[in-house]
């Protein structure tokens, strides 16, 4: 019984799994016991490693990184609002949107790379400061839960047959959860600089 | 005001680079699509039509923010070689869409369901790409105090950089 | 609502995007109103959320 459920499920089996371990890591405060063996690596990161010597050392470096890490994340934006305005019918009515979703992902693909490489830059320039900021671990969880959601969810979703035969409003929800993700991750990476 | 009222300043910097996604995405997706890198099986003229409008609204938000940002600190600002630099590369960037739009709408639509668009289109696509990745550039070295006119000595960066009080002194 | 439209892999986008749909309003919620309290704070009595601390 069991095993047919999962062999049968498998996607939503790995959902209730990876729900059920977030919510276990929080009630037994796993999480609080991880934090502090952490330091030593952020430490580490910008004080000992050399993309964090280039950052530190190098502030016009620095900079440039940052800019390639705000284009990569423009074009994440526009891949992304481009794919999920189409599926939520604002944009691009009278393509298919199977085109659209399946023409974007590969630039998708490779902007996220690049933002991820000048992000870790970014970030170990100044590791001990993130460290403790509780916007920068949201932007990291944001930034898992949204590949995670992009790649392993909606992808396979969406190629997995004609979107005529998904129900609308998943195909609305999807979208809309797209969007908000990833405006969460570029919104409260802005906001590490100001704090 | 803006710079000192709580949380003011970074709504308005907040607003101004987010919507890089709205602007420069739209306008990136449109150039990549006369390079053939992206949907390159879809109409090029009707991804650059419909694309135009969230371009433009993206557009117009920045360039409100943009203007309250530099109206909040106009010295810094104006006398600063990288905002100098920006401001170029964006009239530059406006004549090109000028351009690009003026030939696109010339050229034929025989090339629009080609995978790449004609020469002169992915020229200007690539100018268009160039000129928009300076921007950004320039845009994030504004913050950064390098070439501050009371830090510089060369007549010339003195002049770029419109330090008035400093040249009159040398 | 047949078996064949809600198969496991349109359970598991429909469900997902209710949690990160759910999690985020939970998260930009808790930032509007931190936020409105340090605007309270700062600028004079607007008392939205019973913040002890404004008079």
């Amino acid at each position: 019984m069991l095993s047919s459920f999962l062999s049968n499920y498998r996607n939503v089996a790995s959902l209730a799994f990876i729900v059920l371990a977030v919510v276990l890591v929080e009630f037994f405060e796993v999480r609080a016991a991880i934090y502090p063996s952490l330091l030593p690596f952020f430490e580490w990161l910008k004080y000992s490693s050399w993309i964090g010597y280039l950052g530190i050392t190098y502030g016009s470096v620095y900079a440039t990184v940052q800019a390639g890490h705000l284009i990569s994340m423009a074009i994440i934006g526009g891949t992304v609002l481009v794919t999920d305005l189409r599926l939520l019918g604002v944009l691009l009515k009278n393509i298919p949107s199977e085109t659209i979703t399946k023409g974007t992902h590969q630039c998708f693909k490779y902007s996220l790379s690049v933002s991820i490489a000048t992000g870790i830059f970014c970030a170990a320039g100044v590791a001990d400061k993130v460290y403790y900021m509780p916007v920068f671990w949201i932007k990291m969880l944001a930034l898992l839960a949204g590949s995670g959601f992009m790649f392993f969810i909606k992808q396979p979703l969406l190629n997995s047959r004609p979107h005529s035969e998904i129900g609308p409003w998943t195909l609305r929800m999807l979208a809309v959860a797209s969007i908000f993700i990833w405006f969460t991750v570029a919104a409260t990476g802005r906001w590490i600089g100001f704090s | 005001m803006l710079v000192s009222g709580y949380y003011s300043w970074n709504w308005l910097e907040a607003t101004h680079v987010l919507t890089l996604m709205m602007s420069i995405g739209s306008l990136f997706i449109i150039d990549f699509r006369m390079l053939g890198w992206v949907l390159p099986d879809v109409s090029a003229t009707a991804i650059a039509d419909r694309l135009h409008k969230p371009m433009i609204i993206g557009f117009s938000i920045m360039f409100i923010t943009g203007i309250l940002l530099v109206y909040a600190k106009p010295v810094e600002n104006v006398q600063s070689l990288w905002f100098r630099i920006k401001m170029i590369l964006l009239v530059l960037a406006f004549i090109n869409a000028w351009v690009f739009n003026s030939r696109m709408r010339a050229a034929d639509g025989t090339w629009d369901s080609a995978r790449v668009a004609p020469k002169p289109l992915r020229t200007g696509a690539i100018i268009s790409l160039c000129l928009w990745c300076g921007v950004v550039a320039m845009g994030r070295f504004i913050p950064y105090d390098w070439v501050d006119c009371p830090k510089v000595s060369n007549t010339a960066l003195l002049w770029a950089s419109g330090c008035v009080e400093q040249l009159n002194a040398l | 609502m047949n078996d064949s439209k809600w198969d496991d892999r349109t359970i598991a986008a429909a469900s997902s995007s209710v949690i990160i749909i759910g999690a985020l309003l939970y998260y930009w919620a808790g930032e509007v109103q931190s936020t409105i309290e340090l605007l309270e704070l700062a600028y004079g009595s607007l008392k939205f959320f019973n913040n002890p601390m404004v008079f």
